[in-house]
């Protein structure tokens, strides 16, 4: 009977209530396409970044983190092939490489360089290398050219077919230096990357840098990117602390998490200031509502309706608002959002290219993901079940005499 | 015949104004088991006052509300809900059904807060349905009944528990003659079938004229206690 009543008190004023939960419908469906949007942004980030920077777990020398230097490359040796062997059915693939910074220079012109040797056709693989390349072709495993980035290139003025001269420090203060011939040059969104890149086959830079058979990073990419955790957890499991640490991209990439906070803090902002304005209009309704019905109220005390009783309907009615808008609300979210992510948003003009910039692809789908929904839900609906104990207080504190009289 | 209701130097004053109001002084009566009595009184006189605190719904200063030989100024508000749901029956001045709820579901409410059985609550708010002479109207929500009507579905509802006494605040009050004098029809023979006592505060004269026993309040304090012989 308590739900009936309810129910039935809602539909006193259709209208009002209609308007209420449409509030709430509103609040959820921006709420939920904001956060679908920039779910879906930062896996993008990520997903760029993960693929041009770090891969989703690296191991590297324990110290290598700290002290990122040619000092501290680890050795691709018996222990780590044992480890990789041991969760060959959870890696899809590895990528070695060993990074270092040194000076390009042709004739009287230098200029910093980040000489970085890969192994080209996994490092393909990882981030479509081949795709940049804007003169030459990208190296071959064995090959012993190079391939420097397009700004780069301007700067010292070179070409395919030229030579280019590193020289820099190698493995243990071992002096490095080398000249290579140019076999391709490629294109970066990234000025700093496109400025100091040179790649190297990886034999070739381990030699270059006085360092055979180590490595900087060895970039894991698993099967599974969802949870990458445990894997990380077994790996190091079965490598020496001392010697090596294996690192997921969280902790290797501190800054994207730092923006990615700092965004999901900004649209969880945004998110709330809907719930808020939603929340006052509940409120409002649930008020107008409860100083409506005083002498209602008064008389169903009178006759020996418990308080608590009557306060029941009251949250009853605040919770029905509440459900109906949530559900009202993820029933219009979801088409949007699916559609969204069917057909993502293409940013385009001077907004493509600031996202570019980053190596970031203008491309933004929206994150259809259940959390996001039960989020805003719980979200909500815990605002509802706030106002819904002022309710409840309010009724609590009804003076029967005073609320029977009033007209 | 049984007491009902005894006061004992029922005494209430208002004191959150700002010179203190007696509005009862020092009343002491008895109230009979089957007895239909009117309170009257100008305004102010302390009807509404009095009706308040043999309901429970107000607590006196002084004196006492013995009721099945409790005290009910010493009840707690939790105590006193009950005690209203289970003794006591109300009629108000206007009307005051639920209106989201049908004739039959608000003459079957105080039975579903009792936690009746819902075949024998249907069948006692049928059955008084039909003693108000509204058996036509019972799946009727509240605004497509006349004032009348809604009355008499609250006489229903009010007498539906079988409570020990009704109190009627001022029940014609809003009724025209017609609907007042079935309305009064209806509560005397309710009152003589069903043995309930009914204690109404009024200044209307038709119901003065109907009562068996008119209590008139001056302010405050009971200047008359008339028991009129109808047979």
């Amino acid at each position: 009977m308590l739900l009936i009543l309810a129910w039935r008190n809602l539909w006193r004023n259709s209208r009002r209530t209609l308007i209420t939960v449409s509030s709430v419908l509103f609040a959820f469906m921006l709420a939920t396409a904001l956060i679908s949007f920039a779910r879906g942004f930062q896996q993008q980030m990520i997903e760029t970044m993960v693929r041009q920077e770090t891969g989703y777990l690296q191991i590297q020398d324990a110290q290598y983190f700290d002290q990122p230097s040619l000092d501290h490359t680890l050795e691709y040796g018996d222990e780590v092939r044992q480890a990789l062997e041991a969760h060959q059915d959870e890696i899809e693939y590895t990528v070695p490489r060993i990074q270092g910074f040194s000076l390009a220079a042709k004739g009287m012109s230098t200029r910093p360089a980040l000489v970085t040797g890969i192994l080209p056709q996994r490092e393909d693989k990882l981030r479509k290398l081949s795709a940049n390349m804007v003169e030459g072709e990208l190296f071959s495993d064995r090959d012993e050219s190079a391939v420097i980035g397009e700004g780069l290139a301007g700067l010292l003025g070179l070409s395919v077919g030229d030579t280019l001269i590193l020289i820099g420090q190698g493995y243990q203060a071992m002096t490095a230096t080398g000249k290579f011939r140019i076999g391709g040059i490629i294109s970066f969104a990234i000025p700093e990357r496109n400025n100091t890149a040179v790649y190297l086959p990886l034999e070739r830079a381990q030699w270059y840098f006085v360092a055979e058979n180590r490595l900087t990073n060895l970039i894991i990419m698993p099967k599974d990117t969802e949870h990458i955790g445990p894997l990380a957890n077994d790996l190091q499991s079965m490598l020496d602390r001392e010697w090596y640490s294996v690192a997921v991209w969280e902790e290797l990439m501190p800054d994207v998490m730092g923006i990615i906070q700092m965004q999901d803090t900004v649209y969880t902002g945004i998110a709330w200031v809907f719930y808020i304005i939603v929340g006052f209009g509940i409120f409002g309704t649930v008020l107008t509502m409860f100083y409506e019905r005083m002498q209602e109220f008064g008389i169903l005390l009178s006759v020996g309706m418990k308080r608590r009783l009557l306060s029941a309907v009251g949250m009853l009615e605040t919770i029905m608002i509440g459900i109906m808008g949530i559900v009202a609300g993820a029933l219009v979210s979801l088409p949007i959002v699916y559609l969204f992510q069917r057909f993502p948003i293409r940013f385009s003009g001077e907004m493509a290219n600031y996202v570019l910039q980053f190596g970031v692809e203008p491309i933004f789908p929206f994150i259809l993901d259940a959390q996001i929904f039960l989020t805003q839900a719980v979200s909500i609906f815990s605002i509802t079940l706030f106002i819904g104990v002022i309710t409840t207080i309010k009724i609590m504190r009804i003076n029967i005499q005073e609320a029977v009289r009033n007209e | 015949m049984q007491t009902v209701i005894k006061t004992e130097g029922l005494s209430k004053t208002y004191t959150n104004t700002a010179v203190p109001v007696h509005a009862l002084k020092d009343i002491s009566l008895e109230f009979k088991e089957g007895e239909f009595t009117a309170i009257v009184g100008p305004s102010g006189s302390g009807k509404t006052t009095f009706l308040n605190v043999i309901g429970g719904l107000d607590k006196p200063t002084k004196g006492k509300v013995v009721i099945d030989d409790v005290d009910i100024a010493t009840m707690k508000e939790s105590q006193l809900f009950d005690f209203r749901l289970r003794h006591i029956g109300f009629v108000f001045q206007a009307y005051n059904l639920i209106p989201v709820l049908t004739a039959i579901e608000n003459v079957s409410f105080i039975m579903l807060l009792q936690k009746k059985p819902k075949k024998e609550m249907e069948a006692r708010a049928r059955e008084m349905l039909e003693q108000v002479g509204l058996s036509d109207k019972l799946h009727e929500r509240p605004s497509r009944l006349s004032g009348g009507q809604q009355q008499r579905v609250a006489v229903a509802r009010a007498l539906a528990s079988k409570p020990d006494f009704v109190l009627a605040d001022e029940p014609t009050a809003n009724l025209d003659t017609k609907s007042a004098f079935n309305l009064l029809d209806i509560m005397a023979r309710l009152n003589k079938e069903e043995n309930i006592t009914l204690i109404f505060s009024t200044h209307d004269q038709r119901v003065i004229d109907r009562a068996r026993r008119v209590i008139t309040l001056v302010d405050g304090a009971v200047d008359k206690d008339e028991h009129i012989d109808k047979d």
